[in-house]
Order: structure tokens, then C-alpha cells, then sequence
């Protein structure tokens, strides 16, 4: 048996639990950002509270692109490829 | 210790119409999975195995699952089992058998293959004279519509942004949409060419890379005759569907219509 078949690097691991965390902050993100776009659809908030809820999410949304950056991380590293059934987060 | 430990196995590549001497020459020289042992026929009846000898030691099921777990190892296997395949088909119509495909000596490979007699006769009957082409059909990564709806741009208020990532869902959903119509298109020009057809399974990202989505994999039993029908109208296709990229590959022996197939 090869003993070169899982390299134990630590700082590569730090990296992709970072990476793995910040996938699933993403997965929530976005589901949140659907659940809004939904609402809106069925009309029942007001105008200020649609105002409210876009500038949260966008505020979110750049914080994880700073998250990213601190990190070292492109938007594609994080997802998930779970195989036959595709990708965790929609691909562009 | 079991007694396979000491005894060879006979490993299958492939059953063949019986061709007299024609493919046991084709098969002289090729090392197969394993030297020493020489690939060989085996004769039963109305078919011919192509087989050779391969120690239990290095096949027998936990040595063979830790080969198969290797990738370098399952390559060099696959490649092999390939070679072989590709030369028996040019000496006889051939059906392939799965990679590793293991019997404990002949009489049960005999065995084996005699009760499944009826079928592979008939698969025999579908792939002669023909071979398998694939076809590929992938999603390109799509431009955003908009220069204000690229990722990043940043947006004004609320409202607007959440402007942007509506366009951007319908954006993703309209590509992905004519992508898989335009794989559809494809499939039904192939189809029409081919005596049988079977859709496989897509390949993720890991595979695809990440610029492209995986939208058709399916492969095409076809006459002999008919490639440069096929090459023309992959041609025109290529040129008329603008979202996905074609790709095509082959001639294969018949490895996915090795049970028969669907009629198109």
C-alpha cells in the first residue's frame, strides 16, 4: 500500500473547513434571498420593508465577498459537487 | 488461506462469434491485465471467450477491490482491458464484458456464459457490423445578460439589488433551459441515424471542469456505413446551436449495448 494517498497538510485543511463553512453560510444566503424574491412575488410587504430586506441582503452579500477575499477564495470554491445530483449552490 | 490463494482465475474480456483462428492471432503479443499469462480463446460452442489467466493472489476480491481503488492501477486495467476488446473486435464481431469480469477457471466461466447463452447471441446479432459512438453535449458558463447584473455590480438600493439577483435567476434559468432543448435536438438527429441509443450519466464539475455544465452523455449504435453521415450532421449542429458545446467520440466497441439497448 502507497502511504501517499491522503496528504495531511494542516494549512490545506484550515482552508477547506473555511471553505465548507462559508458553502453552507452561501446555501443559507441564497435561500434567504429566493424566500424574499418569493414574498415580494406575493405581494405582501411594503414598499419600505422590500427596501429593508434588499439592502440586508445586499450588506450580506458583501461581506461575503470580503470573507472570500480574506481567504483567498473564489466565489466557484464554494459549492459542493454532490455528484449525479448536481451541485449544492445553482453554477453560472 | 483459502484454497483460490494458489489457483488462477480466468478473467473475461470479451465473447466473440467463433472466427476459427482469426481472433486468437489478432489477440498474439497483447499483455492484457497481467502477464505472464498470454490472452487466449476459449471456445464454447456457437461462442468464443477471450480470456486469460491471472493470479488469484493479485485478484481474488480484496486484492481486486484495493487494485479497482487505485486510480493509476484502475486506469492501467481499464486500458488494458480496452486494448484487448478493440482487438478482438477487429477480428470478430465481439461483445464486451464489464472491467473485471472474474470466473474460478474455465469449466465456471463455461458455466457462466452458458446460461446467459441466449442473451449474448442476440447482442451479438444487434452489434455486428455496427459500433458504439458517444456524444457529449455541454452547457457553456453563461455571460450575464447586462453589464448591471454581473455579479458585483453594486446596486443602489434594496430594491434594485434585489432587482438584480431576480434577472440573474432568470438569466440562469433561460440558458439552462435552451441548453437542454439543444441537447434534446441533438439526441433526436443522432437517433435518427442509430439502431439502438442509451442515455448515461451526467458528469459533475469534478469532471466537467468548472466552466461547463454536463447536459447529454448518450451513446449511439450505429452501422459502420454511417460516420460520415454522423460527422455531417454533428457539423451542422455545432454551427446552429450556439449555447452548448458538442463533442463526439468513437468508433467504440459496443460497450453500453452489450444487453441489447432500446430501439430509437
Amino acid at each position: 500500500m502507497t502511504g501517499a494517498r491522503v496528504d495531511l497538510d494542516q494549512e490545506a485543511m484550515g482552508r477547506d473547513l473555511v471553505a465548507l463553512v462559508l458553502t453552507i453560510v452561501e446555501l443559507l444566503r441564497q435561500l434567504m434571498e429566493r424566500q424574499a424574491l418569493r414574498r415580494i412575488d406575493a405581494g405582501d410587504l411594503t414598499d419600505e420593508q422590500v427596501e429593508r430586506i434588499g439592502t440586508t441582503l445586499m450588506l450580506l452579500d458583501r461581506r461575503m465577498a470580503e470573507l472570500r477575499e480574506q481567504h483567498g477564495l473564489e466565489p466557484e470554491d464554494l459549492n459542493l459537487d454532490l455528484g449525479p445530483l448536481g451541485t449544492l449552490l445553482p453554477r453560472d | 488461506m483459502t484454497m483460490i490463494q494458489d489457483t488462477a482465475l480466468t478473467y473475461v474480456f470479451a465473447v466473440c462469434r467463433p472466427s476459427g483462428e482469426r481472433t486468437a492471432a489478432a489477440l498474439g503479443g497483447l499483455a492484457g491485465v497481467g502477464p505472464p499469462a498470454p490472452v487466449r480463446t476459449l471456445a464454447m460452442g456457437p461462442l468464443t471467450a477471450v480470456v486469460q489467466d491471472v493470479p488469484a493472489a493479485d485478484y481474488a476480491e480484496e486484492a481486486l477491490r484495493q487494485r479497482l481503488s487505485d486510480r493509476a492501477e484502475l486506469e492501467r486495467c481499464a486500458r488494458a482491458h480496452h486494448e484487448v476488446i478493440t482487438a478482438a473486435m477487429a477480428a470478430a464481431p465481439t461483445v464486451p464484458l464489464p472491467l473485471a469480469t472474474l470466473y474460478r477457471g474455465d469449466e465456471r466461466t463455461r458455466e457462466a456464459l452458458r446460461a446467459r447463452e441466449d442473451s449474448l447471441l442476440t447482442a451479438l446479432d444487434r452489434i455486428t457490423g455496427r459500433v458504439e459512438w458517444g456524444v457529449k453535449v455541454y452547457a457553456l458558463a453563461g455571460q450575464p445578460a447586462t453589464p448591471a447584473s454581473a455579479p458585483g455590480a453594486a446596486a443602489a438600493t434594496g430594491r434594485a439589488y434585489l432587482e438584480q439577483i431576480r434577472s440573474r435567476r432568470r438569466g440562469r434559468e433561460e440558458r439552462q433551459g435552451a441548453a437542454l432543448r439543444a441537447a434534446e435536438r441533438v439526441d433526436t438527429v443522432v437517433r435518427g441515424l442509430a439502431v439502438a441509443a442509451r442515455r448515461l450519466r451526467l458528469h459533475g464539475a469534478e469532471v466537467t471542469g468548472p466552466r461547463r455544465t454536463h447536459v447529454l452523455n448518450a451513446a449511439y449504435l450505429m452501422d459502420r456505413g454511417r460516420e460520415r453521415q454522423l460527422r455531417a450532421a454533428l457539423a451542422s449542429l455545432g454551427r446552429d446551436e450556439e449555447a452548448v458545446e458538442i463533442e463526439l467520440s468513437g468508433p467504440w466497441a459496443p460497450y453500453s449495448f452489450a444487453d441489447g439497448g432500446t430501439p430509437p
